[in-house]
């Protein structure tokens, strides 16, 4: 594997443990980190968190991770996994390189 | 109607499938309970009128079968999809034995239909009053002779009938007059694999026909953490030796087929174990079993067959559902000209 691409799953992976960790800890998912599988969904079935975890997952990814997501579908159609979420924040990552 | 048509059918509006592929399975007696807590992979925590998405492992923890578990006043019912019926009840009746008075009923006498699509709720409204449109999702009641499921596994909203076989034709029929102005299609299995693939709902049949374990297989949400069940100690095992690889989602320009192999920096690093093409994306979309450590959204590889094509590996699902818009308080199938919903396909 290269460097460049080992260097984007390294920080892929260090994003997903925080994912995790903040379901486990922060939204009281009763699982160990690797438990949650990665393109688990997060809402119905899968973890099946609700509408007030919505809430809480919202201000918890504002907060750990600066991305502010809307509370409306469209928003919620971004948080349906593990993977979903770090493809938000790398995305967000890479817009600021950009701009910078 | 062509399998693309047929997709996009329960992607924008509404469509009908026949599930023969889904076995109604009856238990009843005390030792109902028993078996079910040895064999299921979650914690029976079912109430009346709930429904549980596990699954049945066989002692080697592959996957036997993929389940909703309900329960009722007449005990508990199974809607299993497997490869094998007989091997299905053979399993139940085997790990059954000695938990007490135990009935296990399979029968040709229910047939399962399935309503799928953002405006099934509409439809389903027509058939059984607007109360419908409240059922919560995993939930069951009865009506008219038949079971309603709020069920399903295209991402949509989605129905589950099991109707005496006698009226199957007459709620069919019944069904496509009803949704007669929503434009009611029929999907069918080849559909639902496809919309279930899009969304990765597991799909027993294709990932889950050989001997992965819900491990390599991203179903450890299905894995109780509190009890045994068959096939429990085998992912012990399996956990202790370290897991090499995980089936991931995998998306390609062109053609992908069952098998092929997926080679990065000149060696082979994953096979497909699931792929159709995606009318709504217009790509192929599929399921490899990649090693762990290119197992993630952004890698590339190069698949082997038919030319060389680049896949890559992305997050899922891959689709919008429609249904994650549409509100039944406020939208309408006669009013989806007016509404602004996301484009299928995620930007």
């Amino acid at each position: 594997m290269d460097d460049d691409l080992r260097a984007k799953l390294d920080r892929r992976n260090e994003l997903s443990l925080r994912v995790r960790r903040l379901l486990v800890e922060d939204l009281h998912v009763p699982r160990e980190l690797d438990e949650i599988d990665p393109d688990t969904p997060l809402f119905g079935v899968g973890l099946t968190l609700d509408s007030i975890d919505a809430v809480d997952l919202l201000v918890q990814l504002e907060v750990k991770f600066g991305i502010n997501i809307p509370s409306d579908a469209e928003g919620r159609a971004a948080l349906r996994s593990v993977n979903c979420i770090v493809d938000l924040v790398l995305a967000r990552e890479d817009a600021e390189r950009g701009a910078a | 109607m062509e399998l693309p048509d047929r997709i996009l059918t329960l992607r924008r509006s509404v469509a009908l499938s026949r599930l023969p592929h889904v076995h109604y399975v009856r238990l009843r007696g005390d030792g109902a309970h028993e078996l079910l807590d040895r064999v299921f992979t979650r914690e029976l925590y079912v109430r009346v009128g709930q429904l549980s998405l596990g699954l049945l492992l066989r002692d080697d923890g592959s996957v036997l079968a993929d389940c909703y578990l309900g329960s009722d006043e007449d005990g508990f019912f199974l809607l299993a999809e497997c490869r094998d019926r007989a091997e299905l009840l053979e399993y139940l009746r085997r790990h059954g034995e000695g938990t007490g008075e135990l009935e296990i009923v399979a029968t040709d006498e229910y047939a399962l239909i399935s309503v799928e699509g953002p405006y099934a709720w509409q439809l389903m409204a027509r058939l059984g009053g607007p109360e419908i449109i409240g059922l919560p999702f995993m939930t069951f009641f009865h009506l008219d002779g038949m079971i309603c499921c709020r069920a399903g596994k295209t991402g949509e909203y989605g129905y589950w009938l099991i109707v005496p076989s006698s009226r199957e034709g007459s709620v069919w029929d019944d069904l496509r007059e009803k949704g007669r102005a929503l434009d009611v299609g029929e999907a069918g299995l080849d559909a639902l694999d496809v919309c279930a693939l899009e969304n990765w709902f597991f799909n027993v049949r294709r990932e889950g026909s050989g001997d992965l374990t819900p491990l390599e297989l991203q179903l450890q949400w299905r894995l109780s953490r509190s009890k045994a069940f068959i096939g429990s100690e085998a992912l012990v095992e399996r956990r202790r030796l370290g897991l090499r690889k995980r089936v991931t989602t995998v998306a390609a320009p062109g053609p992908m087929s069952l098998g092929e192999r997926l080679v990065r920096d000149g060696r082979p690093i994953g096979e497909v174990v699931n792929a159709a093409f995606s009318p709504a994306r217009g790509d192929w979309v599929g399921l490899a079993l990649v090693e762990l450590e290119y197992a993630h959204p952004g890698v590339t590889a190069s698949l082997t067959g038919a030319g060389e094509i680049l896949a890559r590996f992305i997050s899922t699902p891959v689709i919008a559902n429609r249904s994650l818009y549409v509100n039944p308080q406020v939208h309408s199938y006669a009013s989806r000209h007016e509404d602004d919903f996301p484009s299928l396909v995620p930007s």
